[in-house]
């Protein structure tokens, strides 16, 4: 009786789902103004926040408890810093397939590029939301996030490669590291 | 109404599989055979078995045990085409996106083995609904294939939505159509397979597994048929080139910094 119970939610569930998707999906197709926005993300700060160097100082200077409940408000920002890239990601991946259909061959290739770097990212920053979470129950002295700040600035050049294609008149710097 | 051999019940068996026949025609006459495959052979086989029991079911002279093995048969084929229509359309949805395909493909097959473990727990504490183990093993049966095709549908569904991966119009339909049926399926099968309910319960859930296969197949008809909305631009500069404006003024902002 309980297996039943527990299988039935999970087909009501799992049907909401279903139709939720759907809708979404229609609505997304239909709205006029639809691409969600890029967010800013602070690099420098983002780059502090993952510093293993920085890290290492802190575990050697501070009280192992003050250590861990700093580690855990770095741990915190960087898992919001981490989100926002994996949304930007999203919304990049979004224009690529939309630019996948350009006649253009260089756009149609910087766009393929511009999604697989987002998809990366993405995949990326999924992993190291999951460390990130597992490292709050014991905080560490070091953070292996910097695969999500490499991928943000491959995306970025990639970015920029596709705007400058699509919009020649307008201009477009490439993104560097700073 | 709801009475087995009702107009409504002949219609209910008989009506999703004539036009699901009909839509693998569709499907052939518009060159999408090769892109489809499986689910051109889902189409006639799985209609084809459906058809057979229903005629098992109305013949006089069919006895109950050739009943069953009739329904064993589809059952078994059926099933096995499923699996196929869904990794069809997986590597459909993953073709274009060779960055995650690997990730994809061993999350889906640890998520499956994972399915199918859960499945076989859920069905060794099933109690016996019938006295014939021939309808019972395939009460169960029937429970497990739906809760991995449901489970596998619903992977497939949340992973290109974490992606934000782009459907192709038809394999979106096909697979929605898929994961009505199934959810559908797995809530009557549970109930059936693991509370012994009345001959009337039964027979609403019977009407209703039937009633979500037709909506199934009238999903999977509306995505061969009715074309897909352009998606609406905006005047000016399209949408992409406004991201990327604010993209890169972010990106002079930080290079000033």
């Amino acid at each position: 009786m309980t297996f039943a119970i527990i299988l039935v939610l999970f087909a009501v569930v799992t049907l909401i789902l279903l139709l939720r998707i759907t809708v979404t999906r229609s609505l997304q197709l239909s709205s006029s103004n639809p691409s969600p926005k890029i967010e800013p993300i602070d690099i420098e700060a983002f780059r502090n926040l993952i510093d293993v160097a920085e890290s290492e100082y802190l575990y050697h200077r501070l009280p192992a408890a003050e250590f861990r409940r700093v580690q855990r408000e770095r741990l915190r920002a960087a898992a919001a810093y981490i989100r926002v890239a994996g949304h930007n990601a999203s919304v990049l991946v979004t224009i690529g397939q939309a630019a996948l259909a350009s006649p253009d061959m260089q756009t149609a290739e910087a766009a393929r590029q511009l999604i697989d770097r987002g998809l990366l990212l993405r995949r990326n920053a999924t992993v190291a939301l999951l460390r990130i979470y597992l490292a709050m129950a014991w905080p560490q002295a070091s953070l292996a996030a910097s695969p999500v700040l490499n991928g943000y600035e491959r995306l970025s050049s990639s970015a920029m490669l596709l705007g400058r294609l699509q919009n020649p008149a307008v201009p477009v710097r490439i993104s560097v590291r700073p | 109404m709801l009475q087995a051999h009702s107009f409504l019940w002949n219609y209910l068996w008989v009506a999703p599989n004539v036009l699901l026949i009909l839509f693998g025609f569709l499907l052939w006459r518009r060159d999408r055979t090769q892109k489809f495959r499986a689910f051109l052979v889902f189409a006639f086989l799985s209609s084809l078995g459906d058809l057979a029991a229903y005629l098992a079911d109305i013949i006089p002279s069919v006895t109950p045990t050739t009943f069953w093995r009739v329904i064993w048969v589809g059952l078994i084929v059926e099933s096995i085409l499923k699996f196929l229509v869904i990794g069809e359309v997986f590597s459909h949805l993953l073709n274009p996106y060779p960055a995650i395909a690997r990730l994809g493909k061993n999350l889906l097959t640890g998520f499956g083995t994972i399915l199918v473990l859960v499945a076989a727990v859920v069905a060794a504490f099933a109690r016996p609904d019938s006295k014939f183990d021939i309808i019972f093993d395939a009460h169960i049966v029937e429970q497990t294939v739906f809760l991995v095709e449901t489970g596998l549908i619903i992977f497939l569904f949340i992973f290109a939505a974490h992606f934000h991966l782009g459907w192709e119009r038809l394999s979106f339909g096909i697979l929605l159509g898929l994961g009505i049926s199934s959810c559908v399926h797995l809530a009557t099968w549970a109930i059936i397979a693991n509370t012994n309910p009345s001959e009337h319960m039964r027979m609403v859930f019977a009407f209703l597994n039937m009633g979500a296969y037709h909506i199934s197949v009238l999903t999977w008809f509306y995505y061969l048929l009715v074309p897909g909305r352009v998606r609406v631009k905006p005047g000016g500069l399209p949408p992409s080139a406004d991201i990327l404006a604010v993209w890169n003024r972010e990106l002079e902002r930080l290079l000033q910094q």
